[in-house]
């Protein structure tokens, strides 16, 4: 396992672990981030991540990027 | 029958397209109570007796955002008697997830399709027959942007909305199932009829704003509660995040069968698209350049011609004379004249004037919005503006308000949220606008010589205004709390519609010409009547000087407030009133008490007169103090539209002037220490006050990191 900040840009990963606070893990549950779901970093900018999940385009920031596993 | 109909869906699904689509011209755009989340409603194009109302887009129906808690609270308490909910066909199954918390609800739902369009195109099928049997609620394909399926939609939301209480479908797995079951036998009779499913989940979940909203037995909340921990003990999970799995597991299972895909590797275009726009080298500079052109082609060019020939001749040459003679030819009062000719059409005039400019600059960043890149933007300046306590997308309207601030309040609209978009509109009026120019002109000409810096330093007093600003309000209660971070979704890139623009554009001007037909009409005949009349050898009437009329008494009677800012006269008093009218008045109205009628733009002719008044130190402190105050009426008034509050505009206005009192100060204190000519009294205040700036500055941020949902049963 491995925060998604690591993550090469263009490589296919599974979510296997969401963490930090229940509230903002269920807005990103709310948004399609859920464990097994197939993601794919876009581009990266400054640290912060855009993403592909569930077919949309999503844009986070270092901090929650550092807590999703894959 | 009228019938109302919700419109629910996800940001990005094609909501409002549909919405204009469906009601064409006939809505109205207003705010949910007590909140700045815009309200959409209108009447169906094809049938007046059915209204519709457009949610804000959300993802789910849980309390974490306002948008989401504003539509559930419609949803529960207003009952429509249908929704429409749109899905993106081409996310089905993100969009879905929203889906499948609708149909808990009591309230029929016609789920429609969105962007079949696009579908078809990318060879795609979507068999809705086996996902109307997934959901239990009939499915329709449209393309809003199309105009395709509207009629095949309607259709089956009137026969839906007759015939309520269909069969529901169960989401959730068997153990699930099995305890959602017990909790919603318990919650028979406590709860609306029909509503016992929705209320099971939401106690289940420990959702606090239910709660709190709810009056359930304190023995049966402890029965959900051992319920649900049993059920979480089983399944090693907390209940929410069970909820949400179960949701995503009946969605995939449901769409594996009805939802054939063509299989595609490469990358979509919005991806291609976002791999150089949101580049780590190209992203700044290009954004750089697309400002710039929205900028050069609002502020400078096309809009600065049209503001000008509204101005000087529209205005100036047409109106203005064609009134006068008119009145004249019908033998007016010469009273009535100078009410309607210099108080009404030149004092709301002189705002018109911006129209066009405004108007220009809302296409502009209609066509940014529309197409995307206005979503990249915020990403892009994310990282820097969050140091300030801002968010990326504070920077638009900082740059509108360089040529106007009433735009750039406005434009603060596209921030999601709340604390960054009221702090946001707080401060973009410290940017100098165009009609601050003359007063750096004036000040810059006739006290420092015309030197090259005080024009840019203008722009950086109002930058560090701004930053400072920020930084010291994020501290404050009530704009401190949960650090919210980043998540925003980014909409694909396409080819903005020209009819939504256009009605962008429409709404937005229209409410500030509105704006000026109202509050700067008022104030327009106040000044104009303030500065004409006075007492004159103790009877009131008609006055030739200015010193004796109304305004002229106030000017005296307010003058001492700025003395400790080194420009407490009458003249200066009066010309920063009239600021407040129109930042435009300052210059006008030195010329008029220094005995000119009229004076050039930069005010050349009092040149000579106001170094013999003011030292160059208090004539740069009143240039900063009139940069930073509040801003003219019509501002004014467009930070209370967006506010929506008045509580909050007038906090917006006394932080705004009490901030530009304070900086002015310690400018003019701090320079006469320099100079040798320090004042005692002032002296202390300004260390005061710079102690508490300073203080502000760098005190920590107070995380709050303990999460305040601890649910006591």
């Amino acid at each position: 396992m491995m925060p998604l900040t690591l993550v090469e840009i263009g490589k296919k990963n599974i979510i296997k672990k969401i963490g930090g606070r229940s509230e903002i893990r269920q807005h990103l549950e709310n948004l399609g981030f859920v464990v097994g779901a197939t993601i794919t970093i876009v581009s990266q900018f400054g640290g912060n991540l855009i993403i592909n999940i569930k077919e949309s385009r999503i844009a986070i920031s270092r901090e929650i990027a550092s807590k999703i596993m894959v | 029958m009228s019938c109302k109909i919700a419109l629910v869906g996800n940001p990005n699904s094609g909501k409002t397209t549909l919405f204009n689509v469906l009601t064409g011209a006939n809505q109205s755009v207003g705010n949910w109570p007590g909140v700045t989340v815009e309200k959409k409603e209108g009447k169906l194009k094809s049938n007046k007796e059915i209204s519709i109302i457009d949610l804000p887009g959300i993802y789910s129906l849980s309390p974490y955002t306002l948008e989401e808690v504003v539509s559930r609270n419609y949803l529960l308490n207003e009952k429509p008697d249908c929704m429409i909910n749109i899905v993106d066909g081409t996310n089905l199954e993100r969009n879905l997830y929203l889906t499948t918390q609708l149909i808990e609800l009591s309230i029929p739902v016609v789920v429609a399709v969105n962007m079949m369009d696009i579908v078809q195109k990318n060879g795609d099928i979507i068999e809705t027959k086996k996902l109307e049997e997934a959901f239990g609620c009939p499915f329709v394909e449209i393309s809003a942007m199309k105009s395709n399926g509207i009629d095949n939609l309607l259709n089956k939301v009137i026969q839906v909305a007759k015939k309520k209480g269909e069969k529901r479908v169960a989401i959730f797995n068997d153990s699930v199932e099995r305890i959602l079951a017990q909790i919603e036998s318990s919650l028979e009779g406590k709860v609306p009829v029909n509503e016992e499913r929705w209320y099971a989940i939401k106690l289940f979940e420990r959702d606090e704003k239910v709660l709190s909203n709810i009056k359930i037995e304190k023995n049966i909340l402890a029965k959900v509660e051992a319920l649900t921990q049993e059920l979480e003990k089983e399944l090693d999970d907390d209940s929410e995040s069970i909820i949400t799995n179960e949701r995503y597991h009946y969605i995939t299972t449901a769409i594996k069968d009805s939802y054939v895909k063509k299989n595609r590797e490469q990358l979509t275009l919005s991806d291609k698209i976002d791999r150089i726009v949101t580049n780590r080298i190209l992203a700044l500079p290009i954004f750089a350049a697309v400002m710039f052109i929205v900028y050069y082609i609002s502020v400078t060019t096309v809009g600065t011609i049209l503001t000008d020939f509204t101005n000087d001749t529209l205005f100036a040459e047409w109106i203005i004379p064609g009134v006068s003679g008119f009145l004249e030819s019908i033998n007016t009062a010469e009273w009535l004249q100078g009410l309607l000719v210099d108080g009404i059409v030149g004092g709301v005039g002189a705002v018109l004037g911006f129209v066009p400019q405004i108007f220009v600059l809302f296409i502009l960043l209609a066509i940014l919005e529309e197409c995307g890149y206005m979503a990249r933007v915020a990403f892009v300046l994310d990282r820097i503006f969050c140091r300030f306590g801002l968010s990326g997308k504070s920077f638009i309207p900082m740059l509108i308000s360089t040529g106007c601030g009433i735009p750039g309040v406005l434009a603060s609209r596209t921030i999601e949220n709340e604390r960054d978009r009221r702090i946001t509109i707080m401060t973009t009026t410290f940017m100098p606008c165009g009609a601050k120019l003359p007063i750096i002109a004036l000040i810059a000409g006739a006290l420092f010589g015309g030197q090259w810096w005080v024009a840019p330093s203008a722009y950086f007093v109002g930058i560090l205004a701004i930053i400072i600003s920020g930084i010291m309000l994020k501290k404050t209660k009530p704009f401190r709390g949960k650090p919210s971070p980043f998540v925003m979704e980014l909409p694909a890139y396409h080819a903005p519609l020209p009819s939504a623009v256009l009605r962008s554009m429409w709404e937005r001007g229209w409410s500030f010409m509105k704006k000026a037909g109202t509050i700067i009409l008022l104030s327009a005949i106040f000044i104009w009547f303030a500065s004409g009349y006075g007492f004159v050898n103790g009877s009131f009437g008609a006055v030739e000087e200015y010193e004796s009329s109304i305004l002229g008494y106030i000017g005296a009677a307010i003058a001492w407030i700025f003395s400790p800012l080194g420009f407490g006269n009458a003249k200066a008093a009066v010309a920063t009133f009239l600021g407040l009218v129109a930042k435009e008045n300052v210059v006008t109205t030195f010329g008029i008490l220094y005995g000119y009628t009229e004076v050039t733009e930069n005010g050349m002719e009092i040149w000579s007169l106001l170094q013999a008044d003011y030292s160059a130190l208090a004539g740069y402190s009143f240039l900063v103090f009139n940069l930073l105050c509040a801003p003219c009426f019509a501002a004014i008034g467009a930070i209370h539209r967006e506010m929506n509050s008045g509580k909050w505009t007038w906090f917006a206005i006394l932080y705004q002037t009490g901030f530009a009192y304070v900086v002015a100060l310690m400018i003019y204190q701090f320079g006469m220490l320099f100079t040798g000519n320090e004042n005692v009294i002032g002296l202390v205040f300004a260390f005061i006050f710079a102690f508490i700036i300073l203080f502000m500055l760098f005190k920590p941020y107070k995380e709050v990191h303990t999460l305040k949902t601890d649910v006591k049963m």
